[in-house]
C-alpha cells in the first residue's frame, strides 16, 4: 500500500495546525514590516554551486539534490539567506541598507524527529549593507519582540561574537583540521573530549584554560571578565568590544531580560563572521531561532557588503505556543426554506461572523449536536 | 526568576550504584533511589529534582528530546547513538572498552585478515565506523544479547562488544584482538536546558566535575 504513504520527514498540515502557522506568519510579517523590512520570494530550488558557495561544503549531506535536463545539479533550498544574498547582489545593489524578509519552506535531508521535519517553514529577515552594533541589535530586538508578540512566556536569547573563539584559535599555530575540531567541540559542548584534545597539545596553560572555558561561559556582562587571556589577543579584544556594544544597544531597546551572553554559541553554518545568536524556550528541547552577522557571504556573489539576519522555525514555534488569536463567532445555519437560510447566512456573514450553511437539509436536533461538538460554534435554525 | 524543576535520567543496572554514591557526595537527594522500587520517577520537592529510571540505551533519547534535562550514561551508548546532546562531565566510573574479539584459534590474525568477514555486535554503528576508518569492509550482524555466542555457533567470525574485565570473553574462548576505544560514564545535558536552566545546571556540573577529578567513587 504505497498510494497513501508520504515521503519520510514530510507531513500534511491539517486546518488547526495551519491556523496556528498562519497566525505566526501574520504576526511575523506585521512586525517585520513595521521595522521597514520588505518581503521577497526566492526560487524553491537553486544551483548546487550557489548553495555551496554560500553555505559551505559541509551542508552537502543534508541537501535534496536532483539534475536539470542540461546536466546542472539542483538543490532544494536548505535555507534562504544564501538565496537572498544572491538575489540582492543581482537586483538590489544600488540602495543600501536593504531590509528584506521572507516566509518560506526549506528542505533538509536529516533524520526526522520531534520538531525536525525534512520540509519545514521559516520566517526570517536580513539587514544588508549595515555594519556595526546598531544593526545587530536591531535584528536581535526584533527576534525578542516577535517571541513576546506571540505570547511565548519564558524564553532566552543567547548571544556571542564568534570572532572571540576564532581569534583565540588563530593565535596559535594549529592545523586547519585542529581548529575545526576544537570549534566543533566548543559548539557541541563536548567538554570531555575538548579537555582531552587540549591536554595533548603543547601550548601554554592560560590559552588552554580559556578555550576550555568558552563552552561554559554563560550569563550577563560578568562573563567577559572571566576570560583575562583575551586581553593578550588584539582581534579577540576587538570582538569582545563589539559584543559589549551590541549588549549595550540591546539595553537601550529594553530587551536585556531575555538576553544572555554564551561564548559557546558558534552556529554550524560556515558563513557567519561576527555576532551570532540563538533563541530557546524551556518548553522545547530544540532551538527556536538563530542568526547572526555574515559579512563575507555577499562577496561570494560578486558584491562585497556587510549583512546580518536571523530565521525562526515556524513549526517549532507552533509546538510551544499555547494562546491562539481570538476568532469571530462561528455559526451554523439550517432550515427547510433554503431561500431564507441563504439570506440569513449572507446577513450573518456581513456582520462579521464565520457562517456555514447546512446543505444537507438536516433537522434541528441533528444540527444542534454538530454545533455542540465543535469549539466556538452556535446554531441558528430557521423554523417555518 | 521562578525556580524550575531539574529532571535527571538515570541508567538502570551497573551504573546505578556508583551514581547514587556520587549523588550522596554531591549533596543531591538519593534516599530511596533504587531500581527494585516499583516507581520509575523519584520526585524530591525540596531541591526540586526529579530522577527518572531508564534503560541505559534510552537515556540519550530522553535528554535529546528534552524529556530530561540531564542524563547519566556510558560513553559507549553515546557514541553508538550519536544523539545531539552536550557531554559535560566525565564521571570516571563504569570503565569499560570497545574491543574486537576473535576466537582463540585465530588470535594471531591481523586486523586486515578480517576484511569482508562477519562481525556480530550490539553496536552496529561503532563497529561499522571502526572498520571503515581502517579501510576495511565487514558484514555487520546485529544481535541484542549474548554476543559471545555468535562465533561459537558459526554465526560470525568475530565480535565487537564492550568488556570491562574480559572474563566473559575468556569463558567463551574469545581473545581481544584490538581495542577500539575506552568508555566511562558521562553526564550529558540537553542543548536548550543548559541555556534555560543555567543557574541550576552549571553549579551542579562544577560540583560533579571536581568530585570526579578527586578520584573514583
Amino acid at each position: 500500500m504505497k498510494n497513501r504513504e508520504v515521503p519520510k520527514g514530510l507531513r500534511d498540515m491539517l486546518p488547526d495546525e495551519v491556523k496556528v502557522k498562519r497566525n505566526i506568519e501574520r504576526k511575523a510579517s506585521r512586525l517585520f514590516s513595521s521595522y521597514g523590512y520588505r518581503e521577497v520570494i526566492t526560487p524553491t530550488f537553486e544551483f548546487l554551486e550557489v548553495i555551496e558557495s554560500g553555505a559551505g561544503k559541509k551542508i552537502r549531506g543534508e541537501l535534496f539534490l536532483f539534475m536539470d535536463r542540461e546536466g546542472g545539479i539542483l538543490s532544494l533550498r536548505p535555507e534562504v539567506t544564501v538565496s537572498i544574498a544572491r538575489l540582492a547582489s543581482t537586483h538590489l545593489r544600488e540602495e543600501m541598507p536593504q531590509r528584506l524578509f521572507y516566509i518560506s519552506n526549506v528542505f533538509r535531508h536529516v533524520q526526522p524527529h520531534l520538531a525536525q521535519y525534512r520540509e519545514y517553514w521559516q520566517a526570517g529577515l536580513e539587514l544588508l549593507g549595515a555594519p556595526g552594533p546598531w544593526a545587530d541589535a536591531e535584528i536581535i530586538n526584533i527576534a525578542v519582540r516577535l517571541l513576546r508578540d506571540l505570547g511565548l512566556g519564558r524564553f532566552k536569547i543567547s548571544i556571542n561574537q564568534i570572532g572571540i573563539c576564532n581569534a583565540l584559535l588563530e593565535d596559535k599555530a594549529l592545523l586547519a583540521a585542529e581548529r575545526e575540531q576544537i570549534r566543533s567541540l566548543v559548539e557541541s559542548k563536548d567538554l570531555v573530549e575538548l579537555n582531552r584534545v587540549l591536554e595533548n597539545m603543547d601550548i601554554e596553560d592560560g590559552w588552554k584554560e580559556t578555550i576550555a572555558s568558552l563552552p561554559i561561559l554563560h550569563g550577563g556582562l560578568e562573563v567577559i571578565k572571566r576570560i583575562p587571556y583575551i586581553e593578550k589577543n588584539r582581534a579577540a579584544s576587538i570582538a569582545v568590544e563589539e559584543l559589549l556594544q551590541v549588549y549595550e544597544a540591546l539595553g537601550q531597546y529594553g530587551v536585556l531580560d531575555e538576553i544572555m551572553i554564551d561564548l559557546g554559541v558558534l552556529r554550524r553554518l560556515d558563513y557567519y563572521t561576527g555576532l551570532v545568536f540563538e533563541g530557546y524556550s524551556p518548553d522545547l528541547g530544540y532551538g527556536l531561532l538563530g542568526g547572526g552577522r555574515y559579512d563575507r557571504l555577499m562577496e561570494q556573489f560578486g558584491f562585497s557588503c556587510p549583512a546580518t539576519g536571523f530565521a525562526v522555525g515556524i513549526d517549532r514555534l507552533a509546538l510551544v505556543l499555547k494562546c491562539r488569536e481570538t476568532e469571530p463567532r462561528h455559526c451554523l445555519v439550517g432550515g427547510k426554506d433554503m431561500a431564507r437560510v441563504l439570506k440569513r447566512c449572507q446577513e450573518l456573514r456581513q456582520s462579521g461572523l464565520v457562517v456555514e450553511m447546512d446543505v444537507l437539509g438536516r433537522g434541528s436536533k441533528e444540527l444542534l449536536k454538530v454545533a455542540e461538538s465543535r469549539d466556538n460554534w452556535s446554531l441558528e435554525y430557521l423554523d417555518d | 526568576m521562578e525556580q524550575q524543576y531539574l529532571t535527571i535520567a538515570l541508567s538502570k543496572g551497573t551504573l546505578l550504584k556508583p551514581t547514587v554514591a556520587l549523588f550522596n557526595k554531591a549533596g543531591l537527594p538519593f534516599e530511596g533511589v533504587s531500581e527494585d522500587s516499583r516507581s520509575m520517577v523519584f520526585d524530591y520537592e525540596q531541591p526540586m529534582i526529579k530522577y527518572i529510571m531508564c534503560r541505559p540505551t534510552d537515556v540519550p533519547t530522553y535528554v535529546e528530546q528534552g524529556a530530561a534535562d540531564l542524563g547519566i550514561v556510558g560513553k559507549d551508548v553515546i557514541v553508538e547513538q550519536g544523539k545531539d546532546v552536550f557531554e559535560m562531565v566525565d564521571l570516571r566510573y563504569g570503565c569499560c572498552r570497545f574491543v574486537v574479539a576473535v576466537p582463540e584459534e585465530i588470535k594471531n590474525n591481523k586486523l586486515t585478515d578480517l576484511n569482508y568477514k562477519r562481525v556480530a555486535t550490539k553496536f552496529p554503528v561503532t563497529a561499522e565506523r571502526f572498520f571503515r576508518d581502517q579501510g576495511l569492509q565487514v558484514e555487520i550482524i546485529e544481535l541484542h544479547g549474548n554476543i559471545e555466542l555468535a562465533p561459537l555457533m558459526g554465526l560470525s567470525d568475530m565480535i565487537v562488544d564492550i568488556v570491562s574485565t574480559g572474563r566473559t570473553l575468556r569463558e567463551n574462548n574469545l581473545v581481544e584482538l584490538v581495542k577500539i576505544m575506552d568508555s566511562t560514564t558521562r553526564l550529558i545535558c540537553n542543548r536548550v536546558s543548559y541555556r534555560t536552566k543555567y543557574e541550576r545546571i552549571q553549579p551542579l556540573i562544577e560540583r560533579l566535575q571536581s568530585l570526579a577529578k578527586g578520584g573514583n567513587s
